[in-house]
């Protein structure tokens, strides 16, 4: 209120006197010379409600929430439910990817980076003054993914060196892996995203590792998922709550034989061989209202939006 | 009008001219030394075609390619259809229906970029997939002919400002010569509106070099030189939409970051030398006034 009424006083005796509207009502004392075409008034009475409107707006508290956009979907059913609870809390869910999360929550400017992968070393360093604390909220599988038209033809499970060869360019139809005659385009992500550190940590063992068999770059999961079922010779990476019926999930072939589905009940038992914790990171433990709102994606209900997500609670 | 009012009006003025400058050269000063670390630590090496920022590999030269390739042909496209086309509405469109023709190409030229992109992305990379039977539609040539479809509107109108603003004597001597319609517009009045023309031009070369958002969802994002170079149906990047991508994923400060804004002044550096240069070439002035 106080800063109300000298952002007022401010404003009126610094710019009425310099409208000349202003001096034309000292001059003939008639009101309606103010609002007079040439007349800048307007301005000063602009500038007064905006003052007013910046002042008097009511302050929330608001968590910033930012990151990859595989957790994003539970983040934020979360922080809906959350807000009906706390009416006095905003939270503010972005996506961009894990890391834009931990570069946003590195420079300070988030409170909650959404993290699908672990923090790298050189995150950690590049970091000193900031404390990345882990929160799992929940457990995925990314899955290697092929357009519906090949899954069909035939192709339904692959080894890690095929996907590895088909990375690298070395393996360029989809008729080497005893599918159809067809080109195979190979969909990439952008460098810095959570599901592309973990499967290509797993399947060329780097996670920054070029692939210079790839025919397309996209970002997020969606731009994914799109880009696959547009193509009918394509394979790509997605989290395992992302498969339909146009971008089907590839088994994978051990070396030893078996053939592991991307099923909910291999991840929750580890088969899978590219799994991954869902991760929030914050800067140091949380406080207030950014630890409640983390107990509550952990509590029973927040678990239960894990599961409608198409990811496995930590409670398996 | 007090001699004190209008000193203030005359504050005024200046002030809002010294605010849009200071603009610009803080703009120029903010993106010079944050590409400072770029130029001293990277140097020539910034000029190959290797970009891979975990093993400091820096080359732009594929993303500078693909700009200058998509604005070339945007506007290889876009500038005479848009030409021709406000030939038509200017004159030989009555001019009670020019009105309506201007008002909804305002309207179009309107259009937010995320909008087109999402129709490139959805329908339109599609049919160039199909049409050509590519394995994906996304390419530099698929993001160039959208550009085109959004710089259309902007030619239109101003070059239809600009032909309509040829005086109605130069019609009027030209056709008493005896000259049919066609020989009038060609040797008459394109030659007049010229210079506006040209500054049409320009406006919508800018537009085209800045465009990120539909450029980004539509052309590929593989940063890598076509194959032989005139082979445009291969998915590509700009300097643009690598900055849309990566520009969040690089720490504030880092090297990576300093790259990224060595791109921006780059893309800067093209647009004012190119306006320069059609200003030098260009400013023979209205013939008309």
């Amino acid at each position: 209120m106080k800063k109300l009424i000298i952002m007022c006083i401010f404003t009126l005796t610094f710019f009425l006197p310099c409208s000349n509207g202003f001096s034309d009502i000292l001059r003939t004392w008639n009101m309606k010379t103010m609002f007079k075409p040439g007349s800048n008034c307007g301005y000063v009475f602009l500038l007064l409600f905006v003052a007013i409107i910046s002042c008097t707006s009511h302050k929330k508290e608001i968590i910033m929430v930012s990151g990859s956009t595989t957790v994003l979907p539970v983040v934020s059913k979360a922080a809906e439910q959350f807000r009906l609870r706390h009416p006095d809390v905003n939270i503010v869910v972005n996506a961009g990817g894990s890391g834009v999360g931990i570069n946003l929550l590195g420079g300070k400017k988030i409170q909650i980076a959404m993290v699908s992968r672990n923090v790298s070393q050189k995150e950690i360093e590049k970091y000193t003054d900031v404390l990345f604390v882990r929160h799992p909220i929940g457990r995925d599988a990314v899955v290697p993914v092929i357009s519906s038209e090949i899954y069909n033809a035939g192709v339904k499970a692959l080894t890690m060196a095929q996907i590895a060869r088909i990375y690298k360019g070395e393996i360029r139809n989809w008729k080497e892996v005893s599918g159809p005659d067809r080109e195979i385009l190979a969909v990439d992500k952008e460098k810095a995203r959570g599901t592309r550190h973990v499967f290509m940590e797993k399947v060329l063992g780097d996670k920054e590792a070029e692939a210079p068999g790839a025919g397309l770059v996209v970002g997020s999961n969606n731009e994914e998922q799109t880009a696959i079922a547009q193509s009918d010779a394509a394979i790509g990476m997605l989290s395992n709550a992302w498969i339909n019926d146009d971008v089907k999930g590839l088994s994978i072939m051990l070396s030893d034989g078996d053939v592991i589905e991307p099923t909910l009940e291999n991840i929750i038992n580890d088969k899978f061989p590219i799994t991954r914790d869902l991760l929030l990171i914050t800067n140091g433990e949380p406080q207030g209202k950014v630890k409640e709102f983390i107990n509550f994606i952990k509590s029973p209900e927040g678990q239960k939006i894990v599961e409608q997500s198409g990811y496995v609670s930590i409670h398996k | 009008m007090s001699a004190y009012t209008s000193k203030i009006g005359k504050g005024y003025v200046l002030s809002s001219t010294l605010i849009s400058t200071a603009m610009i050269l803080l703009i120029l000063a903010v993106l010079f030394v944050n590409s400072y670390g770029a130029i001293i630590e990277v140097g020539w090496k910034l000029f190959t075609l290797k970009w891979n920022p975990p093993d400091a590999r820096f080359g732009i030269l594929s993303m500078l390619y693909g700009s200058l390739v998509v604005t070339f042909l945007s506007l290889s496209i876009a500038v005479p259809v848009g030409v021709f086309t406000a030939v038509f509405t200017a004159e030989i469109l009555p001019s009670k229906y020019r009105i309506y023709v201007k008002s909804s190409l305002e309207l179009l030229a309107g259009i937010p970029s995320i909008i087109y992109g999402l129709i490139g992305v959805a329908f339109f990379s599609v049919w160039i997939g199909e049409l050509f039977s590519l394995q994906s539609g996304r390419t530099i040539f698929t993001a160039a002919v959208l550009l085109s479809i959004m710089i259309l509107p902007t030619i239109i109108t101003l070059c239809d400002d600009a032909i309509h603003n040829v005086p109605r004597k130069y019609r009027e001597a030209a056709r008493g010569l005896g000259l049919y319609k066609y020989e009038v517009i060609l040797s008459s009045i394109l030659p007049i509106a010229k210079t506006d023309i040209t500054g049409t031009v320009l406006l919508a070369l800018g537009r085209s070099l800045g465009e990120t958002m539909a450029v980004m969802l539509v052309i590929g994002s593989i940063d890598k030189m076509p194959q032989p170079f005139y082979n445009f149906l291969v998915p590509g990047q700009t300097v643009t939409s690598k900055l849309g991508r990566e520009i969040a994923e690089s720490a504030f400060g880092s090297l990576h970051f300093s790259v990224m804004m060595f791109m921006g002044i780059v893309l800067v550096i093209i647009v004012l030398s190119l306006t320069f240069v059609a200003q030098r070439y260009f400013k023979t002035g209205r013939l008309y006034e």
